[in-house]
């Protein structure tokens, strides 16, 4: 009798948490095929970037000291940056100053930026035409 | 919102030839001869061929700088494709997940912030304005001598629509401290040589500028996501001021106890001198200060500059945009005589503050022949363009001569 009353109790109580763990509601089994792998679209790291560019030495105009100044320069940036511009000698080498400290280019030795610098100020002198280029008080 | 509406051409003015739209952007400034410039600029500047940008002058192209020649500068709120291109390193690599690209907030704040694209978008109010970006260099090429660097006429500026949150939100959300003088912005572009753990550039602002509502970290231009030229996925847009400050790939904001001093803040980056120097010298560092808001400008966008008017033309209906930093434009003027006689334009109130205004005229041409116009805008403090590019300066800012463009009525 006992038996009966216990098996009954368990049967129940087993039964109610199974329901109430929605064991007994469960739908039959639905065979759903693998979902096929979606390649995540590789993200190309170029994408949107300048387009590609190559400078060579012949870019930039003959003269002695050409060679050095083109691969000293254009390890950062491109040759026309450098044909822009129509500088003194003297403000020449104040660029040099600003590519060694604030652009942090390599030390360069004292003869080669001597030769860089003439090269510079012979090719890209300033050539403005107007106003400002007789200035009385420029030395 | 932005203004919509495109001003129409004339039907008195029959345009013919405007196959010297290039001329523009080697124009020489007011007060110099007209017969200079180096043998490159007859040929015209060297165009962009890019995907999803207009064919923009380069001026460099390692690292690539492109303005927008002043006929590109017409609409009333600048297209992403005719948004001037500006680095000063290399372009970073594209971000897989743009939600999850994070910025910091350090520095004098009572809680350091790390915040995703995602959190920042979703936690802050989103805030639209049509917003001014302009290099700090703008119209350099003007300055005779020349000055170092980007030789600029005057497309390194546009007008382009900003989403974002406004910077003032997330420095708030960071509590900043009674300390706090001014803000240092980094971003994720490598330098030239190719270091990445060095800042390419990291220039700030005083932290009142920070705090103005219209400082934004940005997310969307002209609606859509940022382009990785112009910062994807999240940049400032710091309006009135050199563009530098403007920080793309922005990666963090530092809120310091005195003036930055990153890269670009000292020497004679983005400085102009507070007592002239004679031009061309190589000045003195101490003579300089910050260059805060950008001068007052105009620039004439229709017609272009080297426009061949048919025979009997007698009427000109010309329009363009005239912006001065953190001040409104009061007037602008146009003179067809070399300055000797002015005439009022009309100028539209802005989209909001810190967005170019409007300007159109309809100005008389009596004769057939060769005419200049001229176009001078003076902002609400009264202070007007020069006729020359003035306070010459070695690396060349602030230099904002009258603009003018060059009509042939024929005969």
């Amino acid at each position: 009798m006992t038996h009966v009353v216990v098996i009954t109790l368990t049967t129940t109580f087993l039964l109610l948490a199974l329901d109430r763990a929605g064991e007994l509601g469960r739908k039959q089994y639905v065979y759903v095929p693998p979902a096929p792998k979606v390649e995540a679209p590789p993200v190309d790291p170029e994408k949107g970037k300048p387009p590609p560019h190559n400078d060579t030495v012949d870019d930039l105009p003959d003269g002695k000291g050409r060679e050095i100044t083109f691969y000293t320069c254009t390890a950062c940036h491109g040759v026309a940056l450098i044909k822009a511009q129509g500088l003194t000698r003297d403000l020449w080498d104040s660029t040099f100053d600003l590519m060694l400290e604030k652009h942090r280019m390599p030390p360069v030795k004292a003869e080669d930026r001597a030769e860089i610098l003439t090269y510079l100020a012979e090719q890209f002198p300033p050539r403005r035409k107007g106003r400002g280029n007789d200035n009385p008080f420029l030395k | 919102m932005p203004r919509t509406g495109t001003i129409k051409a004339s039907r008195r003015n029959v345009l013919k030839g405007v196959g010297m739209a290039t001329v523009g952007a080697s124009l020489p400034p007011v007060g110099a001869a007209l017969a200079q410039g180096a043998p490159a600029a007859a040929k015209g500047p060297k165009l962009l061929e890019m995907d999803g940008k207009a064919k923009l002058a380069i001026l460099g192209d390692k690292p690539l700088v492109a303005e927008t020649q002043a006929e590109l500068l017409d609409d009333d709120v600048t297209p992403t494709a005719k948004l001037f291109i500006r680095n000063n390193g290399q372009v970073p690599d594209v971000t897989g997940d743009p939600k999850a690209w994070k910025i910091k907030i350090d520095g004098e704040v009572n809680t350091p912030l790390e915040i995703s694209v995602g959190e920042l978008a979703s936690r802050f109010p989103n805030v639209t304005y049509n917003l001014m970006l302009e290099c700090g260099g703008n119209g350099r090429s003007f300055f005779s001598p020349e000055a170092r660097g980007n030789q600029w006429t005057n497309g390194g500026a546009g007008c382009p629509q900003w989403t974002g949150v406004r910077l003032a939100d997330v420095l708030k959300a960071a509590g900043v401290k009674p300390s706090a003088t001014y803000t240092g912005h980094y971003g994720a572009d490598p330098t030239l040589a190719g270091e990445t753990d060095k800042p390419t550039i990291s220039r700030g602002v005083p932290m009142a500028k920070a705090m103005e509502e219209h400082t934004l970290i940005a997310f969307k231009l002209n609606g859509q996501d940022i382009p990785l030229i112009h910062g994807a996925p999240v940049r400032l847009v710091v309006p009135g001021w050199p563009a530098s400050v403007s920080t793309k790939w922005l990666k963090r904001i530092w809120v310091r106890d005195k003036e930055h001093d990153g890269p670009g803040m000292g020497g004679f980056s983005y400085r102009v001198p507070k007592t002239p120097i004679v031009p061309g010298s190589k000045g003195n560092e101490k003579d300089m200060a910050i260059l805060e808001s950008m001068p007052v400008r105009s620039v004439i966008t229709f017609p272009a500059d080297g426009t061949k008017l048919a025979a009997g033309t007698r009427k000109l209906d010309l329009r363009g945009h005239a912006w001065a930093g953190d001040y409104d434009i009061k007037t602008v003027d146009i003179s067809t005589d070399y300055g000797v006689t002015w005439k009022t334009a009309k100028v539209n109130p802005p989209a909001n503050k810190f967005a170019w205004q409007r300007f159109t005229a309809s100005i008389d041409l009596p004769t057939s022949g060769y005419y200049e116009v001229w176009a001078k805008a003076t902002d609400s403090k009264g202070v007007t363009q020069p006729f020359t590019a003035a306070n010459w300066n070695p690396q060349g800012y602030g230099a904002n001569p009258i603009n003018r463009i060059r009509v042939l009525v024929e005969s």
